[in-house]
């Protein structure tokens, strides 16, 4: 009888505090990752959304290109034109 | 039903209870996980989308600039020599000189000359132009760019002219007409031309001529 109350007395006062302590850290751990999730999930969005821009970078190509058409041209007209040194 | 069997009953019921509530909410925290996860993994989706072709399009810009860089530095030195090229670059863009050209190493050491303190934008332009003669030797320490008196005339001789000015001194024109001190007789046969009429003009050897018997 005596061991009956031993092992009913473990599991009430030294198996059921652990399982608790144990199942609350990993509750712990679980909400402490969904914040951080969440801002991860912001900040991707946030960068998504600053590179719909990334369409006007043809704009730029094509005005470059022209840009230095003009410059050559005009560069050849210089060199046609001024004396070397 | 004996005492310790009740607790240990009471116990493992406690045990259970705390399993299922913990258990639960470890769920939920694991599902809005997987959701801030997914939300997160398509916005990467995106980013990778959209930056697939900045590669290109920029490596494309950059190869356009560097061409462009290229030929005008090129130019610029051949135009006016490496080191006015570097006191020109100094001069616009203060502090711009020690960085030297790209395809010119060595170029960053050369000491600028002073063509910014004495010049300004425009006037160096007309400089390098050619036709800067009446500034040209406005500097009063440093060397002068060009040769003040002779660098109009420097240019001009690069530029062909539509009529030929030099030598200065070019033959008349022939006059022609009643007129005209030459007179000459009607040609009677195409590419015969007879002599003047009026005295004609007397050559070095005519009085060598005369003498002879």
């Amino acid at each position: 009888m005596i061991l009956y109350w031993i092992g009913a007395l473990l599991v009430l006062l030294v198996l059921f505090p652990v399982v608790v302590y144990l199942l609350r850290g990993v509750l712990e751990a679980a909400q402490g990752i969904v914040p951080s999730v969440e801002r991860i999930a912001a900040a991707a969005t946030a960068g998504s959304q600053d590179l719909d821009a990334v369409p006007l970078l043809l704009t730029t190509q094509d005005q470059v290109r022209q840009t230095v058409e003009t410059v050559a041209d005009y560069g050849g007209s210089l060199d046609m034109i001024v004396d070397d040194a | 039903m004996p005492a310790p069997g009740i607790v240990l009953i009471v116990g493992v019921v406690l045990i259970v209870a705390a399993m299922v509530y913990y258990l639960v909410a470890t769920i939920l925290a694991l599902r809005r996980i997987a959701a801030g996860l997914d939300d997160a993994i398509a916005a990467v989706g995106e980013i990778v989308e959209k930056s697939a072709p900045v590669e290109e399009v920029v490596g494309d810009i950059n190869a356009n600039l560097d061409a462009a860089v290229d030929a005008l530095e090129g130019l610029l030195v051949k135009k006016v020599g490496l080191v006015d090229a570097i006191g020109l670059v100094d001069g616009l863009y203060p502090g711009a000189g020690a960085a030297g050209l790209r395809n010119f190493p060595g170029s960053g050491e050369l000491k600028p000359p002073r063509i910014g303190e004495v010049y300004t934008r425009g006037v160096l332009t007309l400089a390098r132009l050619g036709r800067e003669a009446p500034i040209a030797a406005a500097s009063p320490e440093g060397p002068v760019l060009r040769h003040a008196a002779r660098a109009a005339s420097e240019v001009r001789v690069l530029y062909p002219h539509d009529r030929q000015i030099r030598p200065e001194k070019l033959p008349n024109s022939p006059v022609i007409g009643t007129d005209s001190p030459v007179q000459y007789e009607e040609a009677l046969t195409p590419g015969v031309r007879p002599r003047p009429r009026g005295p004609a003009p007397t050559a070095p050897g005519d009085d060598d001529t005369k003498a002879r018997p």
